[in-house]
């Protein structure tokens, strides 16, 4: 393997890393960054008005179709933005190339799941009660 | 072809404290502490989805008081993380960069997330 020079790193030609992923992770990451923001205040606004609540209470709330939309668009935004910052984390500090792609996917797998999961039960409460 | 490790910088030890570096440090500790707590909200969702049954094992979990100190950290490590993003965003700006702007928005960061999670609280949980 020839010697990763700081040339090599810094011209874009050389396509050192993972060049189209990274400037996506990047965008992704401000852009849904931003969106949280408004998602973090509709969160309390949610919580505080479904604390202890019954299941009826939850889905009569869910079921209105703005607060639904917003419900299902903060689970996909703040999976996304939680994706690509343990990516960052696992990046940074798993070295070992098996064991970093390992958790790279794991990482995927676990974002990926919970989105489902409570996206799922997000649609339950919804159309069905 | 025998591999090696590739060389690594000196990192946290060696490194004298900021308050800088620690909120650097609180903004990823904050961050991996709400991907788990997505986990707290794919629980409340799923079990009221069960119905009352399950969903009333999940209130007495969240209104034990490990629940309870959890849920505030939760709050915490929200309000942290998204002050701690809004500071990213002055930065990607290219503003806030000196001295005295780094420093006034680090001690922001932690004085504002705590004061605003014990507004929260006092408001809709204490009082």
């Amino acid at each position: 393997m020839s010697e990763i020079s700081e040339k090599i790193i810094a011209t874009p030609s050389t396509h050192y890393g993972a060049g189209k992923p990274s400037t996506w992770n990047f965008i992704v990451q401000r852009a849904t960054g931003a969106l949280n923001i408004a998602f973090a205040l509709f969160f309390i606004y949610l919580v505080v008005r479904l604390a202890r609540a019954d299941a009826g209470t939850m889905s009569d709330l869910l079921s209105n179709p703005i607060v639904a939309i917003v419900t299902a668009l903060m689970i996909i935004s703040a999976t996304m933005h939680m994706r690509i910052g343990m990516r960052e984390v696992i990046e940074d500090y798993v070295h070992d190339e098996k064991l970093n792609r390992f958790c790279l996917m794991l990482n995927w797998l676990v974002a990926i799941a919970i989105a489902v999961v409570t996206l799922a039960a997000l649609a339950k409460l919804v159309f069905w009660g | 072809m025998p591999t090696h490790s590739r060389p690594l910088s000196p990192h946290l030890s060696i490194y004298r404290f900021t308050i800088t570096m620690a909120m650097s440090i609180a903004h990823r500790v904050t961050g991996i502490g709400l991907y788990l707590g997505t986990l707290l909200l794919a629980l409340w969702f799923v079990s009221a989805a069960f119905g009352d049954g399950s969903l009333s094992v999940v209130h007495a979990i969240f209104g034990s008081w490990i629940g309870q100190i959890i849920l505030f950290l939760a709050t915490w490590a929200l309000f942290h993380h998204l002050l701690g993003g809004i500071r990213h965003f002055i930065w990607d700006s290219g503003n806030g960069f000196s001295r005295e702007a780094r420093f006034g928005l680090a001690w922001a960061n932690i004085v504002a997330s705590i004061l605003l999670t014990l507004i929260a609280w006092a408001i809709f949980v204490w009082f």
